[in-house]
């Protein structure tokens, strides 16, 4: 399948190209949100553990007992705490979308254009101008998906042994060999060419409640059952882009979450392949992977000995454990990922699923879903602080939290095939155009939910539950906002 | 109010009061029966939701699970409809996931909170008078029994246990630790509240 490329700018930083810099800054973000969502709905999060144990048990030589409890809590567990590490960058890299967006619209004066880079979001993907260019697929949790995502977030200048060494467009694209490497260079641009201060527009502000850093879906339980949490609570915040010292730390966040803080005389892990070409993961001791200080984000001694790993160690972490149980498992002919991944397939398309059934219903909706998200992120680069309160609590809180994860679990409640092959379904993470009706986007999405509904009556409580998508705020494609709710009362 | 086994028990409706969960009802015989003497005494909430952003009006927010450390610090005090940041009722196993009281009870909180309400309305509660076993929060099977169950997250029951021996007394166990953890910790987590706030 032939990789698709967001957009290409001219190979240097000009003040005449900036805003297509940081418009390729900000499809960078926004491109990794739909790969990392995908394997963490492919995920089989909390299984019931006598029905795991059972299987387990079922596939282990007799009198394995004791072995069959623990290989159960292997599998309970890391599914889990795959899930929230997940998850937990899911919410950074939302993070990450509204910070670049704040640089934009404050040095740019203009808000970001996320729909417009919606549209040319198409999987297989890659990061436009990183150097070795990778192919990026939407695709369930697996050793090769772990692999995708740590060259998303590597530290290090790498070479990818599945590709060649040359970029396919030399020169198009601003040259960059991580997205560190990428931002730093937009830093060294910004302190010389943009001091501010802006002018004042609409941006995500800090003090708002739009991003917690930690919710019960970025928790996993560790072997006794106690509960662990994915991010520590001084992991990122949303910060207002006045002038270029601010403008810098919004894009030194983005640096120090994904990559790690490091620092010249701090040892880190980095990326590097073996023979075979897959990543070499780090050793595993006593069930706990061995770390180096420079793999957190932030690791400095005024943060009181808090440590929080970088997305980069993150998947690192559940990377090595997964090398490490699928040996285990390996030794009893069982295949770990099999036991708790959905038997989903790479990069599905809408066209795959047969035309007028709850699949391709439910499939289209999920879409709708995911697009009328990134229509109300956008929307609230054109608005007060009020209205964006309304469209960002009660309008992408509600659907990322409710309405989309609903779809991007449930859609393993339907099979299709391909290649002969039958596969459980998964969300496609394709843009929808609404523009094709002259209904409002959120009416398109009742129509939606009532075809749904009747096709498969398990939806039917997208119309009869009023706090759902009924609730919705109304957002147009215009950046009209309509509250479904009631006003907010002055504090 | 000492009825603490499984027999289903029905709502007394319509509910006089809509609040979060049990012991923070403000007067008479309005919990969740519908038969408690006094204030901070009802049996469970009189409203449910799942969670995050879903509650109908003022006050029924629930906490703990989703939004930030300084709405972590309020539950059943949101200003208006779908401003609460986790589900009702408040399960006494549910706790804090953000912030410097992670990890710690959401009811304690509440009816700390409550209590506090309470007195500075002159009401009077009389704290020693919740349900037998219930002292901490309701617990999972108590809820059940009156038709709630408990909300949100993807993470798994949060009451389960990984144990295979024993497990109903590894949950217990486990849920007992947590709770007199987190009643040791409270003024604590008041004074981290008050401080978030300033």
């Amino acid at each position: 399948m032939a990789l698709s490329k967001l957009f290409e700018i001219p190979p240097h930083i000009t003040e005449d190209n900036f805003e297509e810099v940081m418009h390729q800054a900000i499809a960078l973000e926004l491109a990794t949100i739909p790969t990392y969502l995908s394997t963490y709905y492919s995920i089989k999060r909390a299984q019931d553990q006598d029905t795991v144990y059972a299987r387990v048990l079922s596939q282990l030589p007799a009198g394995s007992e004791a072995l069959a409890e623990q290989m159960t809590l292997d599998i309970l567990v890391y599914a889990n705490k795959s899930a929230a590490y997940i998850m937990s960058v899911v919410i950074e890299e939302m993070l990450h979308l509204a910070l670049s967006s704040n640089v934009k619209t404050a040095i740019c004066q203009k808000a970001p254009e996320l729909v417009k880079i919606a549209t040319k979001v198409k999987f297989p993907t890659q990061l436009d101008g990183h150097r070795p260019e990778f192919p990026i697929n939407i695709d369930k949790l697996s050793l090769e998906q772990l692999t995708v995502f740590l060259q998303i977030e590597s530290p290090n200048t790498f070479v990818d042994p599945g590709q060649p060494d040359e970029p396919d467009t030399p020169g198009t694209p601003l040259d960059y060999t991580t997205i560190g490497a990428f931002y730093d260079m937009i830093i060294a641009f910004v302190k010389k060419h943009y001091p501010g201060p802006y002018e004042p527009r609409p941006q995500l502000l800090p003090d708002q409640p739009f991003y917690g850093q930690n919710s019960i879906n970025t928790v996993y339980y560790d072997r006794n059952h106690k509960p662990q949490f994915g991010s520590e609570d001084d992991s990122g915040v949303l910060r207002h882009v006045v002038d270029a010292p601010t403008a810098v730390a919004a894009m030194e966040e983005i640096i120090h979450q994904g990559e790690g803080r490091v620092n010249d005389d701090e040892a880190y892990d980095k990326l590097e392949f073996d023979k075979n070409g897959l990543p070499v993961p780090l050793p595993v001791k006593n069930g706990k992977v061995q770390f180096k200080p420079g793999d957190y984000d932030d690791n400095t001694k005024d943060h009181k000995g808090k440590k929080e790993l970088s997305h980069f160690g993150k998947f690192m972490e559940i990377y090595s454990l997964g090398v490490h149980y699928q040996e285990k498992f390996k030794g009893y002919n069982m295949k770990f990922f099999d036991e708790l991944v959905y038997n989903q397939t790479v990069n599905p398309k809408q066209s795959e699923y047969p035309e007028d059934t709850a699949l391709s219903m439910a499939s289209k909706m999920g879409n709708a879903l995911f697009t009328y998200i990134i229509l109300m992120v956008e929307t609230c680069y054109y608005k007060d602080e009020d209205t964006q309160f309304k469209v960002f609590m009660y309008g992408i809180h509600k659907s990322m939290i409710w309405l989309l994860s609903e779809f991007g679990n449930g859609m393993n409640a339907y099979t299709f095939k391909r290649d002969d092959t039958v596969y459980e379904a998964s969300l496609t993470f394709e843009y929808y155009d609404f523009s094709k009706d002259s209904a409002s986007p959120k009416e398109q999405m009742i129509r939606m939910a009532n075809e749904l509904a009747q096709l498969d009556s398990n939806w039917e409580w997208l119309l009869t539950d009023k706090t759902y998508l009924l609730a919705l705020p109304d957002v147009g494609l215009d950046h009209s906002v309509k509250p479904n709710v009631p006003e907010v009362p002055a504090s | 109010m000492s009825d603490t086994t499984n027999k289903i028990i029905p709502q007394f409706l319509p509910p006089k009061e809509l609040h979060t969960c049990m012991g923070l009802n403000s007067c008479e015989n309005k919990g969740f029966s519908g038969n408690n003497d006094c204030a901070g005494q009802g049996d469970c909430s009189t409203v449910s939701h799942p969670c995050h952003v879903l509650n109908e009006c003022k006050g029924q927010g629930g906490c703990g699970l989703f939004g930030t450390t300084k709405e972590f610090c309020h539950p059943g005090e949101n200003a208006c409809k779908y401003q609460g940041s986790c589900g009702a009722p408040i399960l006494a196993s549910r706790f804090i996931v953000q912030g410097p009281n992670k990890g710690r009870s959401v009811w304690q909180l509440a009816r700390e909170l409550f209590l506090k309400r309470m007195e500075n309305q002159g009401i009077v509660v009389h704290k020693d008078k919740l349900p037998v076993g219930q002292e901490y929060g309701p617990t999972d099977e108590f809820v059940a029994a009156r038709g709630g169950s408990s909300s949100c997250g993807q993470s798994g029951d949060r009451y389960c246990s990984y144990a295979f021996d024993n497990r109903d007394v590894s949950r217990y166990k486990k849920r007992q630790r947590f709770v007199k953890r987190s009643a040791r910790k409270m003024k604590n987590t008041e004074k981290n509240c008050g401080c978030d706030d300033k």
